[in-house]
């Protein structure tokens, strides 16, 4: 049968000890030893919960993907995951530091849950990561939403980063897409890379009305 | 929060593991620390291994440029090892460059080359 703990122990081995495997499923309690076709939406969830902050604290390294890969297990089967819709919208706020790291490693298991490539989940991942800080560099705080599409034509995963800070002057603007922008705490060249990065780019900015940089990644077909 | 990095030293070499996010205030004071060892040490290396960073933006760039600059002025320098393949790529198409230090593939290597500019 099919359990919990069969299932995402097989994912977790190699990446995390033995002793430290059966320290997380304790924590689940009986979750841990319920078959995946049983779980209730809820009951995911908290799995879910558990394992992203467990695996982000002990597994070295490609925590993202091992998150990706526990998250595609436990939705596998059973009556409420076939029901699920194929887009998924996510809104974080940035405000603090840690934020951004946390943003990229959302965006990170999104773009790898939806089937995105290795090297493109790295891209997504990089580019959350320079909005993210030009949030809290610029503007102080202000959200970023992660929304993927997956249909008959592929995947996608859209990226809105969104503040109300001080906007970007068009005379800056200039600078930033010339490359001769320098800023005081980073490279100054956040946003052009990002758009560079992505397979769509779109801002919207200026002086007092904050800035909305909505960009899009495409999977390969 | 972690405010210091583990600093090892290995002859006249000096290595730093990165393993965490590297924020503000910590690269700030790894830059700092580094270069009071080197001072105190006369190291003529600093090797720093991100292999376990999976994500290098143009802000740890900046940063990375930085501290391989400021050991340079003190004449020792900078080795980034460990640099993932995703990351490299990604790196080359947002047109960020790591230009102030060097790399190598791993540690071993790091030190290699810098036992032969020492000859």
């Amino acid at each position: 049968m099919k359990t919990v703990e069969s299932e995402i122990g097989a994912i977790l081995t190699g990446a995390i000890s033995a002793i430290t495997q059966r320290s997380i499923f304790n924590r689940l309690g009986g979750l841990a030893s319920l078959p995946i076709a049983q779980l209730t939406a809820q009951d995911r969830l908290s799995v879910m919960r558990e394992l992203e902050n467990s695996i982000r604290l002990f597994a070295r390294t490609n925590s993202a993907e091992l998150i990706a890969a526990c998250s595609r297990v436990l939705s596998s089967g059973g009556p409420a995951a076939a029901a699920e819709p194929g887009s998924f919208s996510k809104k974080l706020a940035i405000e603090l530091e840690k934020d951004i790291a946390t943003a990229r490693l959302e965006a990170w298991s999104e773009a790898v849950r939806i089937g995105l490539s290795k090297f493109s989940s790295v891209k997504v991942a990089t580019a959350v990561s320079e909005l993210a800080r030009n949030i809290i560099f610029y503007a102080g705080k202000g959200t970023v939403e992660l929304r993927s599409i997956k249909d008959e034509r592929g995947a996608s995963l859209q990226i809105v980063a969104s503040d109300q800070g001080p906007g970007i002057e068009p005379s800056r603007l200039d600078e930033i897409w010339s490359g001769t922008y320098k800023s005081q705490r980073g490279m100054g060249k956040g946003l052009a890379a990002v758009k560079k990065l992505v397979d769509e780019f779109q801002l919207d900015t200026g002086p007092g009305r904050g800035t909305t940089v909505t960009c899009l990644f495409r999977g390969e077909r | 929060m972690e405010l210091d990095l583990p600093i090892i030293q290995i002859r006249n070499c000096l290595l730093v593991s990165i393993q965490t996010e590297l924020h503000d205030q910590l690269a700030l004071n790894l830059q700092a620390s580094l270069m009071e060892r080197v001072r105190n040490v006369g190291a003529l290396g600093i090797i720093l291994d991100v292999s376990a960073v999976e994500i290098i933006d143009s802000y740890i760039t900046r940063i990375l440029n930085d501290i391989g600059k400021s050991v340079r002025y003190m004449g020792a320098e900078c080795y980034i090892v460990g640099i993932r393949p995703a990351v490299a790529m990604t790196l080359i198409e947002m047109g960020v460059e790591l230009d102030a230090v060097n790399t190598a593939l791993n540690l071993d290597l790091a030190l290699e080359k810098l036992e032969l500019l020492q000859q």
